[in-house]
């Protein structure tokens, strides 16, 4: 079995007086995938959040590769090997293309280069500023900026969200090339559940904060009837069978 | 008139670049960090009585005195960041206000105490003590060394916060501080760094003004005044801003002395009004 990246225990958070996430456990193995799933406003994103230190803690603990790092600031969690996307892209708009890449980049698998080679559209812009980019240029440079960061682990806050379809399916393309080809280990909070599932290998569905359902994703694909109760997704016929 | 309007823009550009050094300091920490700092110009006023004493009492020619200053204010203002300033950035605007106000009573006693109420004399040396005339225009050494100073300082800060990766980071952070703690940037030392470089360039900016409009312990409160109007005019976290800010503004004060001297200063805080009423962010402001 390989080793547990990262490893949630029992935790509590939120924001303020309100908790969100309540009595949440999770391991993350080394080079797997998980699918973060469950409806608006249940708590997908908090959890990430609360990956990266932004919360406020009131119960539980978190580990990294064995390390407490409960207490840790975000930015010594980033320097530690985790990687982040959040929801809302939140590209640095004053800086240019290049600049949002070179800026938090650390040596190692991704170059700059790398990552241009990876979204090509991005180094047709690379002078272009941040706020000059469209929403796919913007997932794009999100994602490729955490990825030169060369994150042990990679958080994708609904990476696919707001997108047109042509773009979903390049940025899912290159999910799919880390996850299945490069071996990144990656959390992936995501809307669309049939493609997040399609992307991973393990898959967890909060409801009101808490984890209410694990299985492997190609499971939890099949089971039609589960979807449609945590998530309210009805699959077609044939994909749900 | 046209001999008179030369020596007027070359004096107000003098003094807009003594307010640019004083501000710009400010502007960067106002806009990186939402803090507002009003014992700013208590850091330029302690660059000025560092230049003083070294001076008077330890005998230093004044240019030497210069970094002196700088580095006095910048490690100061470390000090006052570490113990007051950086428990109250979640604070409310008002409790920074009243905090760092009663920084500057504190200062101004201080100086008081210390150096006593009266004008504080500076000799400069004899190479700036004189002037040249061109093409009818008065050009005075010391101002003409001020400028060069204040545009160096700005083609360094320029220089630092574009090309380097410190630079970039410290940008990454004025425009999200969130992701840039995501992302691995210490946003904490960066801005300690940055309110040290800030308060620095304040101290210069203390030092040099002496021998334009004197020390006296009122300097931090008189020109903490002028330095939130080039703050507010250029926008926050401007270089640019800030600059053209100091240029316009040091122009309108002197040209409002000088052609309509029963108004006084009052065209200054006209030209505040009209700009931030065209562009309520400043004139390089985002928000």
């Amino acid at each position: 079995m390989a080793d547990t990246l990262l490893e949630l225990k029992g935790v509590r958070a939120g924001y303020g007086d309100a908790v969100v996430l309540d009595d949440v456990s999770l391991e993350v193995p080394a080079g797997e995938s998980v699918a973060v799933l469950g409806r608006n406003g249940v708590g997908k994103s908090t959890l990430l959040l609360t990956i990266m230190g932004f919360t406020e803690l009131r119960r539980g603990s978190i580990l990294w590769q064995g390390e407490d790092i409960t207490y840790l600031a975000p930015h010594l969690r980033a320097r530690r090997g985790l990687g982040w996307v959040a929801q809302e892209r939140e590209i640095f708009p004053s800086l240019s293309v290049e600049e949002n890449l070179t800026v938090t980049a650390r040596p190692g698998r991704w170059s700059v280069k790398a990552a241009f080679e990876l979204f090509p559209r991005l180094a047709e812009r690379r002078l272009a500023r941040g706020n000059q980019l469209s929403g796919g240029e913007q997932q794009m440079l999100a994602i490729a900026r955490a990825l030169t960061t060369n994150p042990r682990l990679l958080l994708l806050d609904e990476p696919l969200e707001g997108l047109a379809p042509i773009i979903v399916e390049e940025l899912a393309r290159v999910i799919r090339r880390m996850t299945a080809d490069e071996g990144t280990t990656v959390v992936l909070v995501e809307q669309h559940a049939e493609i997040a599932l399609g992307l991973t290998e393990h898959a967890v569905v909060l409801e009101r904060g808490s984890i209410v359902h694990r299985a492997r994703s190609r499971e939890l694909l099949a089971n039609a009837a589960l979807l449609d109760r945590y998530i309210g997704l009805k699959l077609p016929e044939a994909a749900g069978a | 008139m046209l001999t008179s309007l030369g020596g007027v823009l070359f004096d107000g550009f003098a003094y807009g670049m003594l307010l640019f050094l004083l501000s710009v300091g400010l502007s960067v920490t106002l806009g990186m960090m939402n803090f507002i700092n009003l014992a700013h110009g208590s850091f330029g006023m302690l660059g000025g009585y560092v230049t003083v004493t070294l001076m008077d009492r330890l005998g230093w020619p004044f240019l030497a005195t210069l970094p002196a200053a700088f580095v006095a204010a910048a490690a100061l203002s470390v000090v006052l960041e570490r113990l007051l300033f950086r428990h109250s950035y979640r604070a409310g605007e008002l409790d920074q206000v009243l905090l760092t106000i009663g920084v500057v009573f504190m200062s101004v006693a201080s100086a008081a105490y210390i150096w006593g109420t009266v004008q504080q004399p500076v000799q400069l040396p004899d190479y700036f003590t004189g002037s040249f005339t061109f093409l009818g225009v008065n050009f005075a050494y010391y101002r003409l060394f001020l400028i060069g100073t204040a545009l160096v300082v700005t083609l360094l800060l320029v220089a630092g916060l574009e090309w380097t990766r410190f630079g970039a980071q410290v940008r990454a952070a004025v425009d999200n501080q969130r992701m840039a703690r995501g992302l691995g940037i210490n946003v904490n030392l960066a801005f300690a760094i940055t309110f040290a470089l800030g308060s620095g360039l304040a101290g210069l900016g203390g030092s040099l003004a002496i021998a334009m409009v004197g020390l006296d312990p009122d300097f931090a409160f008189a020109y903490l005044v002028y330095v939130l109007i080039v703050v507010s005019v250029g926008g926050l976290a401007s270089i640019g801003g800030s600059f053209a800010a100091a240029t316009v503004l040091g122009i309108s004060d002197i040209a409002g002395k000088y052609y309509f001297p029963a108004l006084g200063s009052f065209l200054i805080y006209l030209v505040m009004v009209g700009v931030l009423m065209w562009r309520p962010a400043g004139l390089f402001g985002k928000r």
